[in-house]
C-alpha cells in the first residue's frame, strides 16, 4: 500500500463520515423535518457529554491496540468506572454527595480500575492469556461484579440519585452565540476528554514513547532489538487503556448522577462502542474522538427526534455504528490494524 | 529460504504447539478444575468479604447444580446450550477463523425458528406429528439463517479482507438490536406486554422423558450430543474437515495441497453458524416457546468462546467444558431464588472462570513452581 | 594509534552450540580484524547463522569465548550485544513498515527535547551518517518503510545500526533479497564502511560474492571452522571443496534419449508478485515427456512465481499454460493436482507439511480427492496410513514410522517424504523447486535418482535450483532465468560453468547460440 493511498483512503473515511451527515440533513429537510426543533445548542452540548466517555475509553482502546494488544475488555473497565465512582460518592457523601465526594470518586475510580488493569496486564503480558477471551470475561466480570456492588450498597441494581459534575461556565467566552453555550457552558468533563484526546495525539506520533508504542504493535522484533522492552511498553498501554475506560465510566456516571445496573447496565454498549470509535478514526486518538462525537450525536437524535415528533424505532438507529463500521472495513478496504495485534511476543533472551 | 529462516518458521511452529495444542486430557482437566475453583474462592472471599457465609454459599453451589434432580435438570439445560454453541465455536477455531458472532448467529437462528414456525403453523395439522414437522421445519430455517448470518462475515473476509474478529462482533450487536426491534415492533404477539413474540403452539414442544421441567427436556440435550459426534465426524473423518482442520493449523499447506482458502473460510463460518442456529433453534424451542427481546437472553455465544477454549476447540471435549458451564449456571439460578447474595455474584464468578481459561499458563506456572506435574510434557 | 596496536574487532574462540543432540557449531574459532570484510562462507544448515547468533546474543553459546574489542564478553540478549558495538543486519528486516524511515533509524534512541522527539536533531545525524557513507536515503527519511524496496529497506537497516554507533555489523546473507544491481551497490557500501574503519561479517553460501566482497573467507561444514584464507589468495574451487569437503564430482547422469511430446506448454507468461512488481515477463518454454528441464538462476530471479504460476498456487497476469494439449491457465491448484501435475515445493516448511501433523495426515496432503484415500466425502484413513507407511519405507524415511510428527523429521527425512508422496501421486508433470535444498547429501542423492528414474519412465519434469552442479548433473535442457526472463536455454553439455555463471547475471557470453533441440554444441562452432 502506498502513501498515497493510505492518505486518499482516510480522506475517504472522513468524506464518508461527512457525506452521511449531510445526506442525513439533506433526507431531514426534504421530508420536511424541522432542522431547527433538532439541531438545537441543547443537542450540541448533550451530544458532546455523551461523546466524552466514549473518546476516553476510546483513546485507551486505541493505545492497547497500537502497542499490540487487543483490549475487548474496554466494556467491562468503563463498568467498573461507573459504579465505583458512584460507590465512593455515597460512601463519602451518603445520599447527597457533594462535588468534592464526586470528584474523589473519579480519581478513585481511576485508580482502581488502573489496579484492575495493572492484574489484567499482567495475565495478558506476562501470562500470555488468550486477548479475546480475557476481554470478554472482564466485561462479564463488570457485568456481574458491578451490579453486585450496587445491590450491595443500595439493596437494587439501581443507586439512588446521588450526585452530578457540575457546569462550568466561563465569563465572556460563554456569551460567543452558539460556540459559547456548546463550549464554555459545559460539563469540565468534556474538556478534560478533548485534552486527553489532544495529549494522546501528541505523545503517539510526536514522542519516543509513541513510537515504541507504535513499533510494539507492528513489528516487536524491531523495538526488542532496538533495546526497549516489548513486554513493557504493551504492559504500560493495557493498564493505560484500562485507566482511561474506567475514567470513561467514570465521567459516564458524573453525567448520570446515578448508578444504573440493570440489563447490560449504564454503560450499555459504549465500550463496544468505543472500539468502533477508533476503528472509526482508523488508529488516531483525534479521529476516534470526532467518530465519539457523532456516535455521541447519534445517541442524542433521538431526544430531538421526539421532541420534533419523529418516530424513528430507537433499536434500529442504535445500530448505525456497527452497520458503519462493517460499511468501512468492507468498502474502502481493511482497517490496517497494526500487524503483531493479539500475538503474545517472546524475547529471545 | 535460508537455515536461519527455516528455523525461525520451526520455532514459531513449536512455540505454538507447545502453547496451544499439545496440552495432555488430563491437563486440560486439570485447568478447568483449577479455573473453577480459582474463580469460586474469589468468589467467596468476597462473598465473606460482603458478610455472607460463604460455606453456605459453597452449598448452594452445589445443591444448585447437582443438588436434586431439577437442579440437574436446569444444569443439563443449560449445558446443552453451552455444548451446541461452544461446538460452534469450536469448528470455526479449528479452522483458524475468528468466529466471535456466535451469539449473533445464535439469536438469529432462534428468533428465525420462532418466525417459520409461527408462520407455518396454520398451515399444519394441530397434532403431535404436525408439531414435529414444524419443529424440523423451524430448525431448519433457524439454521439455514444461522448459516447465513455466519457466511456473511465470512464472504468479507475472504473477498474484502475485513478482519471476522471486529465484523462479527458487531453483527452480534446488530442481530441482537435487529431482533430486538423486530419482537418490540413487526413480530410482537397480538396482545403481548412485553416485547414478545407469539408464543409457540402447545404441540411444539419437545417431550419430557426423565425430567419433569417446563424447559428442559432430555431429547434436547440428545440433540446436542448428536451434533457434537456429527461435528466431531465430519472434523476427523471427512474430506471437508481436513481442508478445514489443515487451513487452522497451516494455511501455506492446505493452499498447496489445493483448498481454496477463500471459500474454505466461507464454508467454514457457515458451518459455524449453522451449528449455532442448531442452539438457537433448541434455546426457542425447548427453552423459551417464544422469542423475547435478545438483549435480554443470556450471552451463551460469548460463554461458548471459553468453552471451546477449554475444550482445545475439541468437539467432544465440549461436552464436559459445556457440563461445567451449565452447572455455574444453573447455581446462579438456585443461589438467585434461595440465597440472600446477590445473584450477580455468580455471573462475575463466571467471568472469572472464563477469565482464568484464557491464561492457561498462569496454572501451569504454578504447577511448576510447586512441582506439582508441571512437567508432564 | 596504529591499527596494529588494537585488539581484533571480534574474536570467538572455540564456540560451541548444540540444539538437543545436535552440534550446530564445534569448537569454532573465528577472528574478525578491525576494518575488513569477513565473510563466513558455508552451505546452509553448516552453522553460520547459528555462530552469529551466538555473537549477537540471541543464543547461550554451550562453550567458548566472545571477545569484542579485546574484551571478553557474555551478551544475553541483542540489547547487550548492541552496546557493545555489534549490530546485525537480518534477512527480515526489523522494520516497523508503517513508520518512516526517520523514525525507524532512531526507535529506541531517540533523542528528545522537552519530551518530544527531537526530529531536527535526530535528522541531523541521519543525514550526517548517509553523507558519510554515501547511502542514498537521506532524502527518502520521511517516506515510510512500507514505500521502499528492499534494496532500500536494507540500506535502511545498516544506517539504523550506524546510527546506534554500531563497530561491527554482521549481515546475515544479505543479497539473497537484491537484484544484482542491488548487490553492486551493497558491495560500495561495505568498502565505504570498511574504509572508516567499520568491521563487517557477511554471512554467504555464495563463493563469487565472498571472494568478491571479502578480505577474509571463513568456510564452515557441518558446524566446524575448516579453514580462514585470504580472498586474494584463493580460489572459487578450493572454496567449493573445502564447502562440499570433497571435489564436486558433476556427474553427469545420462541425458533424455527421447523426449516425447509436449507435455507442458508455457507461453508468453506474465506474473505478478506479493510485492505488486511484474516478477515473470514473457517467459516461454515447453517440455516433454521423459524430458526434465533445468531452470537456473540466483533465488529471487522469478523462478518462485513462475513455479507458482505452473502449480496453480498463483494468477496468471498475461499468458498461457497448456498442460497436455489442454489450456489450464485459469485452472486451481486442486484441478492441476487432479490433472497430474505434481509439485514439490520450494518452502517444505510451510507449504509441503503441516508440521504438527504425522505422517500419516501428511501423506492426505494434495490427494484430498484421490481414491482409495478418498470415497466421496469421507476419508479412509487406514489406507491412507498404509499409503503413508508405504511411503515411510520406499523412501527410506526416518525414524521409519507413519505416526511420527511430521515436525520432529530433520529436513533430509521431511523432503524424501515429501518426494514420496509427490512421485507416488502418479503425475504426468513434476515440478520440483529445490528439491535437495537444506538436505543432508544421502538424500541429495536419492532425490536425484529419483527424479531421474521419473524422467526415464516418461514424465516431463520442470526442475529449479539454484546449485549449478546438481542442474548440470540432471537437466536434459538449462533455462537460465534472470528479472523474470528466460536468459537463454542451454545444453548442459555444451556450455562451461563461467557461461552458466555470466548468463545467471543477465550476461549473455561471446559465442554461445540459443539452443533449440540439444544442437547447440554442433553449432557453436560455426558461428565463432
Amino acid at each position: 500500500m502506498s502513501l498515497s493511498s493510505y492518505a486518499s483512503r482516510t480522506r475517504y473515511r472522513l468524506g464518508g463520515g461527512i457525506a452521511f451527515v449531510v445526506a442525513v440533513l439533506l433526507a431531514l429537510v426534504a421530508l420536511d423535518v424541522p432542522l431547527r426543533a433538532i439541531l438545537t445548542v441543547g443537542f450540541a452540548e448533550r451530544s458532546l457529554r455523551a461523546a466524552s466517555p466514549i473518546a476516553l475509553a476510546a483513546v485507551g482502546g486505541l493505545y492497547a491496540e497500537k502497542s499490540g494488544v487487543f483490549n475487548i475488555g474496554l466494556e467491562g473497565f468503563m463498568i467498573f468506572g461507573a459504579v465505583t465512582t458512584a460507590a465512593m460518592a455515597f460512601v463519602l457523601g451518603g445520599d447527597s454527595p457533594g462535588q468534592p465526594d464526586l470528584w474523589v470518586g473519579i480519581v478513585g475510580a481511576v485508580v482502581f480500575c488502573t489496579l484492575l488493569s495493572v492484574v489484567f496486564a499482567t495475565l495478558l503480558v506476562r501470562f500470555r492469556g488468550n486477548q479475546i477471551v480475557a476481554g470478554l470475561a472482564v466485561w462479564f466480570i463488570g457485568l456481574g461484579f458491578g451490579p453486585f456492588i450496587a445491590v450491595l450498597l443500595w439493596g437494587n441494581r439501581n443507586s439512588p440519585g446521588l450526585v452530578s459534575v457540575r457546569q462550568v461556565s466561563i465569563p465572556v467566552l460563554s456569551e460567543i452565540p452558539v460556540l459559547g453555550p456548546v463550549l464554555f457552558e459545559t460539563s469540565p468533563l468534556v474538556w478534560l476528554a478533548l485534552l486527553v484526546a489532544v495529549a494522546a495525539w501528541v505523545v503517539l506520533f510526536r514522542t519516543k514513547y509513541g513510537y515504541w508504542l507504535q513499533a510494539a504493535g507492528e513489528n516487536p522484533e524491531a523495538l526488542d532489538t532496538a533495546g526497549i522492552d516489548v513486554a513493557r511498553v504493551r504492559f504500560a498501554a493495557v493498564v493505560f487503556s484500562g485507566a482511561l475506560a474506567g475514567l470513561g465510566g467514570a465521567v459516564l456516571f458524573a453525567h448520570a448522577g446515578s448508578f444504573n445496573g440493570t440489563g447490560d447496565t449504564m454503560v450499555n454498549g459504549r465500550g463496544w462502542i468505543a472500539i468502533v470509535a477508533y476503528l472509526f478514526g482508523n488508529y488516531n486518538p483525534l479521529g476516534a474522538a470526532g467518530a465519539a462525537v457523532l456516535f455521541g450525536g447519534l445517541e442524542n437524535l433521538q431526544i430531538q427526534f421526539q421532541t420534533a415528533g419523529i418516530a424513528f424505532p430507537n433499536k434500529l438507529m442504535d445500530l448505525f455504528p456497527y452497520v458503519a463500521v462493517i460499511a468501512v472495513l468492507t468498502v474502502w478496504g481493511s482497517t490496517r490494524m497494526p500487524s503483531a495485534v493479539g500475538e503474545p511476543y517472546e524475547s529471545e533472551d | 529460504m535460508s537455515d536461519a529462516d527455516s528455523g525461525r518458521v520451526r520455532d514459531r511452529l513449536d512455540a505454538l504447539a507447545e502453547r496451544a495444542l499439545d496440552m495432555t486430557v488430563v491437563e486440560r482437566f486439570a485447568l478447568a478444575v483449577a479455573s473453577t475453583a480459582l474463580a469460586l474462592f474469589i468468589g467467596l472471599l468476597v462473598v465473606a468479604a460482603s458478610g455472607y457465609d460463604p460455606v453456605a454459599f459453597l452449598g448452594y453451589i452445589f445443591e444448585g447444580s447437582f443438588g436434586d434432580s431439577n437442579a440437574t435438570a436446569r444444569t443439563l439445560k443449560f449445558g446443552t446450550l453451552a455444548i451446541l454453541t461452544g461446538v460452534a465455536v469450536a469448528i470455526a477455531f479449528r479452522a483458524g477463523v475468528f468466529n466471535i458472532g456466535v451469539q449473533g448467529q445464535f439469536v438469529v437462528g432462534g428468533f428465525v425458528t420462532v418466525v417459520t414456525i409461527l408462520w407455518l403453523a396454520p398451515l399444519l395439522p394441530e397434532s403431535a406429528v404436525g408439531g414435529v414437522a414444524l419443529m424440523l421445519l423451524g430448525t431448519g430455517a433457524g439454521v439455514l439463517a444461522g448459516g447465513a448470518y455466519a457466511a456473511f462475515p465470512g464472504v468479507l473476509k475472504a473477498y474484502a479482507g475485513a478482519n471476522e474478529i471486529i465484523t462479527t462482533i458487531m453483527l452480534n450487536f446488530i442481530a441482537v438490536g435487529a431482533v430486538g426491534y423486530l419482537v418490540e415492533g413487526p413480530f410482537r404477539g397480538e396482545g403481548n406486554r412485553a416485547p414478545n413474540t407469539a408464543r409457540l403452539p402447545e404441540y411444539v414442544s419437545l417431550p419430557q422423558v426423565v425430567f419433569d421441567s417446563p424447559d428442559f427436556s432430555l431429547v434436547g440435550f440428545g440433540v446436542a450430543l448428536v451434533v457434537v459426534v456429527g461435528v466431531a465426524v465430519v472434523m476427523a473423518r471427512t474430506r471437508f474437515g481436513y481442508d478445514m482442520v489443515t487451513s487452522g493449523y497451516q494455511l501455506s499447506a492446505a493452499a498447496y495441497s489445493g483448498v481454496d482458502a477463500k471459500r474454505t473460510v466461507v464454508s467454514t463460518m457457515t458451518f459455524s453458524g449453522m451449528v449455532a442456529g442448531v442452539a438457537g433453534a433448541v434455546f426457542a424451542i425447548m427453552v423459551q416457546g417464544y422469542y423475547s427481546d435478545p438483549g435480554g437472553i443470556a450471552t451463551y455465544g460469548f460463554d461458548a468462546i471459553a468453552v471451546s477454549l477449554l475444550a482445545a476447540n475439541n468437539p467432544l471435549g465440549v461436552v464436559p467444558a459445556g457440563l461445567l458451564f451449565g452447572g455455574l449456571d444453573s447455581a446462579g439460578t438456585h443461589i438467585g431464588i434461595n440465597s440472600d447474595v446477590p445473584v450477580q455474584l455468580i455471573d462475575g464468578i463466571i467471568g472469572l472462570v472464563v477469565l482464568f481459561v484464557a491464561i492457561p499458563e498462569l496454572f501451569r506456572m504454578a504447577a511448576r513452581r510447586t512441582g506439582l506435574g508441571g512437567e508432564s510434557r | 594509534m596504529t591499527p596494529d596496536a588494537q585488539p581484533p574487532a571480534v574474536e570467538l574462540r572455540g564456540i560451541t552450540k548444540r540444539f538437543g543432540d545436535v552440534v550446530a557449531n564445534d569448537g569454532v574459532d573465528f577472528t574478525l580484524e578491525r576494518g575488513t570484510v569477513h565473510a563466513l562462507l558455508g552451505e546452509n544448515g553448516s552453522g553460520k547463522t547459528t555462530l552469529m547468533s551466538v555473537l549477537y546474543g540471541l543464543y547461550e553459546k554451550d562453550a567458548g569465548t566472545v571477545v569484542v574489542d579485546g574484551e571478553p564478553r557474555e551478551f544475553d540478549s541483542p540489547r547487550d550485544a548492541m552496546a557493545a558495538g555489534v549490530g546485525m543486519i537480518h534477512q527480515h528486516f526489523q522494520l516497523v513498515e508503517p513508520m518512516t524511515v526517520l523514525q525507524n533509524v532512531v526507535l529506541g534512541h531517540e533523542p528528545t527535547e522537552r519530551g518530544l522527539v527531537d526530529e531536527s536533531t535526530a535528522r541531523a545525524d541521519v543525514t550526517d551518517i548517509c553523507r558519510r557513507y554515501d547511502f542514498d536515503v537521506d532524502d527518502r527519511l520521511d517516506e515510510k518503510v512500507r514505500d521502499l524496496d528492499l534494496g532500500a529497506r536494507q540500506r535502511v537497516e545498516i544506517v539504523k545500526s550506524l546510527y546506534r554507533g554500531a563497530e561491527v555489523v554482521v549481515l546475515d546473507e544479505p543479497t539473497a533479497v537484491l537484484t544484482p544491481q542491488e548487490v553492486d551497490r551493497l558491495f560500495d557500501v561495505m568498502e565505504e564502511l570498511t574504509a572508516a574503519g567499520r568491521s563487517l561479517i557477511f554471512i554467504t553460501h555464495k563463493l563469487d560474492e565472498a571472494l568478491t566482497a571479502a578480505d577474509h573467507v571463513t568456510v564452515l561444514r557441518d558446524g566446524e571452522a575448516i579453514d580462514t584464507v585470504d580472498a586474494d589468495a584463493t580460489t572459487e574451487q578450493e572454496l567449493a571443496r573445502m564447502m562440499v569437503g570433497r571435489e564436486i564430482v558433476t556427474e553427469r547422469r545420462p541425458r533424455s534419449t527421447d523426449p516425447g511430446r509436449p507435455m507442458l506448454t508455457v507461453e508468453d507468461l506474465h506474473v505478478v508478485g506479493d510485492r505488486g512488481r511484474e516478477q515473470v515477463r514473457g517467459v516461454e518454454f515447453t517440455v516433454r515427456e521423459g524430458e526434465i528441464l533445468g531452470i537456473a538462476g540466483v533465488q529471487g530471479n522469478g523462478q518462485s512465481e513462475l513455479v507458482e504460476a505452473i502449480t496453480g498456487l498463483r494468477s496468471v497476469a498475461s499468458g498461457t499454460v497448456t498442460f497436455d494439449d489442454r489450456d489450464i491457465t485459469r485452472m486451481g491448484r486442486r484441478g492441476r493436482i487432479e490433472a497430474g501435475v505434481a509439485y514439490i515445493p520450494e518452502d517444505r516448511q510451510t507449504e509441503g507439511l503441516v508440521q504438527e501433523y504425522d505422517l500419516v495426515k501428511n501423506a492426505l496432503l494434495g490427494n484430498q480427492t484421490v481414491e482409495p484415500f478418498v470415497d466421496g466425502r469421507f476419508v479412509d484413513w487406514a489406507s491412507v496410513r498404509s499409503h503413508a507407511e508405504s511411503i515411510v519405507e520406499e523412501y527410506d524415511v526416518q525414524p521409519p514410522t507413519a505416526d511420527a510428527r511430521a515436525g520432529s523429521l530433520s529436513g533430509g527425512n521431511q523432503q524424501k517424504f515429501i518426494v514420496g508422496r509427490e512421485i507416488e501421486h502418479d503425475p504426468d508433470v513434476m515440478v520440483a523447486a529445490h528439491p535437495t535444498r537444506g538436505v543432508d547429501i544421502g538424500s541429495i542423492e536419492f532425490i536425484h535418482d529419483r527424479l531421474a528414474a521419473l524422467r526415464d519412465a516418461g514424465l516431463a519434469i520442470v526442475f529449479v535450483s539454484s546449485k549449478l552442479e546438481e542442474i548440470r548433473a540432471l537437466s536434459d535442457r538449462i533455462a537460465v532465468m534472470y528479472e523474470g526472463e528466460f536468459v537463454e536455454t542451454v545444453d548442459p553439455d555444451g556450455v562451461t560453468d563461467e557461461d552458466l555463471g555470466l548468463l545467471m547475471a543477465g550476461r549473455r557470453p561471446d559465442g554461445l547460440d540459443a539452443e533449440s533441440d540439444g544442437s547447440a554444441l554442433e553449432e557453436e562452432g560455426v558461428e565463432s
